[in-house]
């Protein structure tokens, strides 16, 4: 009795800082928040500062000094022809990737929610594209597209469907056409996911209600889930158009925004000016070009995101 | 054993643990044997029988007291070989000189941006290698003219084009380096040209042009000559561009690009790819020259010794096949770039400069070692330090058929040269470079986006802004 009268206020004690800690939500949401703050702060918003710094600068690869250059090096960037291909080229990457991840992402998420044998399976072999290392799903493409050692042509051939080789990253259109399939490949997988959390967000009810009343599966598509989903298939096409907008890896991998700058995009070329042409200045000028764009694609998703709450 | 005794019949069932880690020891084994098929593998060329031949190693007391240690970063060589004799013989030279010498190899891709990233950081390695001019690092570069100086006064004249791509006459400095060089001959197929009457292969465009024409036609092989944005097609095209009298800048690092003679290189070329080639060349990169040489699926490419000694190794049919041809004549001369140019360089936050330095030294004293081991890719800038080359070029070591096959490479100084000739190859080039604008002048005009004259003019309106903005910096010479 002595003993565990004596034990209780000593435990008691004990735990006082932390149940006051946990009972506090103010400092609990300040330690919680702390790390996505820091990675924010030191990822995100000091590059970019950075970035801003050196497009006003003459800051080279070899000479880190900084000194004010003013406009010069967006002038620059302008008179560049390379530099409009490269943005005609990002719009073109962005809206059709875009278009093709939410679609397919919207077929992919269909078929996930439905219950089948092997579900599990198919979920992770249909995550592994997004899980994948992009620099070595890139390669792994490359070695796809080969143009001699292409096993598509290969089986294109046997096939009886091709005489030679098709040189999917050699002609201009097909070189756009296999950088986007590659991301659309890449990046359906994290649309079907953000869909299929909607999908199955959507009360049962409602879906056998309107099934007795008589409505098909299109026309429950189209009236029924399309809408109510329609915040969370935003949100996934935000976050498809995001991550292609801002991508060099796929395009740096496969073509390295070649032939003749038929795929070079904005990321890319901002690299291979600033970093493998050492105009450090002019590529963060060419890659601020990304940021009224990418600002504008951020609000949407936060608006989108609100209009979820509300819903 | 008690288990499989007891069901000898019974088929190996894996649980869902049991699967994934033999999927993976699958996948690590293939891994594996994926990279132990790379350039010198093994097998003829391997480099194991020729051993005990190699040169020995010879040591110079450092002209200093050194200590401290020494982190060297440097390419992963074309030929592996190379690299497994590189660590043991800088770690060895550390044990001498009491300094603890440590060495990073990555991928040569990787450098330029592994650079950048040092020297912004203001820390990092104290010496890195390249395979091209580092010449856009300069600023933030030691001088290195102290040590060209006393390799000079040790061995003799350094080779013209080393100190083209690693003296900058703007400015009066040395920003690199350059003990070495690599040279970039033709490889043909010498089964394919015999059949179109040069068995020797081309030794002018011309005859390229037509025996490619030929070959493609009546065999369906074609040439191989990037015009993408790679190292290779960078080459490629100053080749042919100094062989019809073009370049890029003159000897006075003015821009000259937009010329006649660039015209006719560009139609010249653009009449290749249509008879000769296929868009596989749009699509280029460093390792298309290997696949397809060793695949047999060209029948000419540009390029150093090391697709043909993959070649020995995974296929010997077609390295036997393989002969070689020294630059091609044009209408104006015979002239190719190095393949690769050794720039060494010590950036000024280096910790411990002086042990760089002697390091640099005991490595060119030692060069006959590098060449030995790059089984004959590594040439000396030095000539003087591997005085065995002709004997080793005459007679491969490495089991060549005929053994003489690389004997032509003994002048290949007289027409190898550096990328900015007749100029130096200065900041401004290196950045043209980089950006591969020549290989898109080529291309363009290549698939008919462009005539060949407004393809060159395209190309001169990009390379004009970027020589003024180096040259306000002091870079560049010239007005």
């Amino acid at each position: 009795m002595d003993a565990a009268t004596t034990e209780r206020p000593g435990v008691r004690a004990g735990k006082r800082p932390a149940r006051r800690f946990a009972d506090n939500e103010r400092q609990m949401a300040i330690w919680f928040l702390l790390p996505s703050i820091v990675y924010v702060v030191a990822l995100v918003a000091v590059p970019f500062f950075l970035a801003i710094g050196f497009a006003f600068s003459d800051v080279t690869a070899g000479d880190p000094s900084f000194q004010w250059a003013g406009l010069r090096t967006f002038e620059r960037a302008l008179d560049d022809p390379v530099f409009w291909r490269s943005l005609r080229n990002t719009f073109v990457f962005t809206v059709v990737s875009m278009a093709l991840i939410v679609v397919l992402g919207k077929v992919l998420a269909n078929i996930l929610v439905a219950d089948f044998r092997g579900k599990w399976l198919v979920r992770f072999l249909v995550l592994l594209p997004w899980t994948t290392p992009v620099a070595l799903s890139a390669v792994a493409w490359l070695w796809m597209l080969d143009s001699v050692f292409s096993p598509i042509d290969w089986v294109l051939r046997n096939l009886g469907l091709i005489d030679g080789n098709i040189y999917w990253l050699g002609r201009p259109q097909l070189a756009m056409a296999s950088v986007i399939a590659v991301h659309v490949w890449r990046l359906v997988p994290l649309s079907a996911v953000i869909i299929l959390a909607g999908l199955v967000a959507i009360p049962n009810d409602i879906q056998e209600a309107a099934r007795v009343d008589g409505a098909g599966f299109w026309r429950r598509m189209f009236e029924v889930t399309i809408p109510l989903t329609l915040p969370v298939v935003a949100v996934a096409a935000l976050f498809g158009a995001i991550l292609t907008f801002t991508d060099m890896t796929v395009v740096y991998v496969l073509t390295r925004g070649g032939p003749n700058h038929a795929t070079q995009v904005l990321a890319s070329w901002a690299f291979i000016r600033g970093i493998e042409g050492g105009d450090v200045a002019q590529g963060a000028a060419v890659a601020l070009f990304l940021f009224p764009l990418l600002l504008a694609a951020a609000i949407a998703i936060l608006r989108a995101v609100r209009r979820m709450e509300v819903l | 054993m008690a288990d499989s005794g007891s069901r000898p019949d019974r088929l190996w069932t894996p649980d869902r643990r049991q699967f994934l880690r033999a999927v993976g020891v699958a996948g690590m084994g293939a891994a594996i044997a994926a990279c132990s098929s790379e350039p010198g593998g093994g097998g003829p060329g391997g480099g194991q029988e020729a051993a005990g031949q190699a040169p020995s190693v010879s040591f110079t007391e450092p002209r200093t007291k050194l200590s401290g240690d020494l982190k060297i970063l440097l390419w992963s060589h074309f030929v592996p070989s190379h690299d497994q004799w590189f660590r043991p013989f800088a770690q060895d030279w550390g044990k001498k000189v009491g300094v603890n010498v440590t060495v990073d190899h990555i991928d040569n891709a990787q450098i330029p941006t592994r650079i950048a990233a040092e020297i912004q950081a203001g820390q990092g390695h104290d010496v890195i290698q390249y395979i091209a001019p580092l010449s856009q690092f300069e600023p933030s570069t030691l001088d290195l003219k102290d040590i060209t100086d006393e390799a000079t006064k040790r061995w003799g004249q350094q080779l013209e084009l080393s100190k083209q791509s690693s003296f900058n006459p703007a400015t009066g400095r040395y920003y690199a380096y350059s003990p070495g060089w690599v040279p970039d001959p033709g490889d043909y197929r010498v089964s394919l040209w015999q059949g179109v009457g040069l068995p020797n292969g081309p030794s002018t465009w011309d005859e390229l042009l037509q025996g490619g024409t030929e070959i493609k036609k009546s065999k369906g092989t074609q040439l191989g000559i990037g015009m993408s944005q790679e190292i290779d097609s960078n080459m490629a095209g100053r080749a042919l561009m100094w062989s019809y009298g073009a370049s890029v800048q003159d000897e006075n690092e003015q821009v000259v690009i937009n010329s006649e003679e660039t015209v006719a290189a560009v139609e010249f070329m653009t009449k290749l790819f249509k008879q000769a080639m296929t868009d596989e060349v749009f699509s280029w990169n460093a390792a298309s020259n290997n696949q397809g040489l060793v695949a047999g699926k060209l029948s000419y490419i540009l390029n150093s010794i090391s697709a043909w000694r993959t070649a020995q190794g995974a296929n010997p049919d077609v390295a036997n096949d393989v002969g070689f041809v020294p630059a091609l004549r044009g209408p104006a001369d015979a002239r190719a770039a190095q393949h690769v140019l050794y720039n060494w360089i010590i950036p000024k936050h280096a910790a411990n400069p002086d042990a760089a330095k002697e390091f640099l030294l005991y490595y060119t004293e030692n060069f006959a070692s590098a060449t030995w081991h790059s089984k004959l890719y590594d040439f000396p800038a030095w000539a003087e330090r591997v005085p065995q080359l002709d004997g080793w070029l005459a007679k491969d070591p490495y089991g060549a058929n005929p053994a003489d096959k690389l004997a032509f490479l003994k002048d290949a100084t007289s027409w190898s040269t550096n990328i900015g000739y007749p100029g130096p190859s200065n900041t401004a080039i290196g950045e043209v470079f980089g950006t591969f604008v020549i290989p898109n002048m080529f291309a363009s005009a290549a698939r008919g986006e462009a005539s060949p004259k407004e393809a060159v003019a395209r190309a001169e309106a990009q390379i004009k802004p970027i020589f003024e903005k180096w040259r306000k910096r002091g870079l560049v010479g010239g007005t």
